[in-house]
């Protein structure tokens, strides 16, 4: 079975039909992508810029990390979720779209960067705070992060004017 | 006076032609536009969780305001440039489009209470339960402003 097929059986499925002809359905998902990109887009920057120095630098780096994360798993749950059900809406379209597979491999660095700089940084923030300088790793984790967050913002919106 | 000459001179200004020029001008100005939100909105929602005593609670609600300011007006500064950018490219549609207007006012309303009484509530001798009122009326306004922007597009 090909991967076109896939995306033609999930296209006629009720649900994908619902949220691609209810008048109400898309913009209301798309609303809570949108509530979702700020809520997990601002933890993200929140943590990032900790581990940059650009801001909070007078707060320990483990508050920081150790008090949004509930807050960013959260925000990346819903963000997932939404944005699960708005691909659900029209698969073919995404099938043919350019941006749409480069957002999904930057999701897929995503995961390779959460596993990559887990245990370095992510998982133990006390660490960083007992360094005397930020170590350049947690650093690059820091710039990587963002990177990747605004290249899936903007492939994300590319998706949409994608022939 | 109408506004309508002024809409008309945006329409066909450098900026609207530079908007509707590339294919690609507008979505990479709009992903700006997101990621504007995210810092304004982001940095804003951080102190209204800290009020409601969701994260954050070794600092102050007004320290914690201090520390995320340089990144709420760098939020704030992208979007004021982003979004009447976007405007531009269209503006006689987005101006008679009532969920651009309800957007609009919500905004205005938003920033006003950001400046004001968002201002007075992170301050330490602030009641905790009004603290609190204000970090909800916060996130709702944010959040109306953020699903108002959303149906633009399919109003």
């Amino acid at each position: 079975m090909s991967l076109l097929s896939i995306c033609e059986s999930i296209q006629n499925t009720d649900l994908s039909v619902a949220i691609r002809e209810g008048a109400l359905y898309y913009p209301i998902i798309g609303g809570v992508h949108l509530l979702a990109i700020a809520l997990f887009g601002g933890m993200l920057l929140a943590v990032d810029l900790r581990l940059l120095g650009w801001g909070m630098s007078s707060y320990p780096v483990s508050d920081v990390v150790g008090q949004l994360r509930a807050w960013k798993r959260f925000g990346f749950v819903v963000v997932v979720a939404s944005g699960a059900l708005l691909a659900w809406a029209e698969p073919l379209k995404l099938y043919h779209s350019k941006s749409f597979w480069i957002k999904m491999t930057l999701m897929l660095l995503v995961a390779v960067h959460a596993l990559a700089f887990r245990q370095s940084v992510y998982a133990n923030p006390a660490k960083l705070d007992e360094a005397p300088s930020m170590p350049a790793t947690a650093k690059l984790a820091a710039a990587l992060s963002l990177a990747l967050w605004v290249g899936l913002v903007l492939s994300g919106r590319l998706i949409a004017f994608d022939a | 006076m109408s506004i309508l000459p002024f809409l008309d001179w945006l329409g066909s200004s450098a900026l609207a032609s530079a908007m509707n020029g590339p294919e690609w001008a507008f979505p990479v100005v709009e992903s700006f536009h997101f990621i504007g939100f995210a810092l304004l909105i982001g940095t804003i929602a951080l102190v209204d969780l800290r009020l409601l005593g969701g994260g954050m609670r070794r600092q102050s609600p007004a320290e914690l305001a201090q520390s995320l300011k340089r990144w709420t007006w760098t939020g704030l500064a992208l979007m004021l440039t982003t979004g009447p950018a976007m405007f531009s490219a269209d503006p006689r549609v987005y101006y008679f489009n009532p969920s651009f207007r309800f957007k609009i006012t919500c905004l205005l309303l938003a920033i006003l209470y950001n400046f004001t009484i968002h201002r007075w509530a992170v301050k330490p001798e602030t009641a905790p339960i009004l603290g609190k009122l204000a970090a909800i009326v916060s996130l709702a306004l944010w959040t109306t402003v953020l699903a108002a922007g959303r149906f633009i597009a399919f109003v």
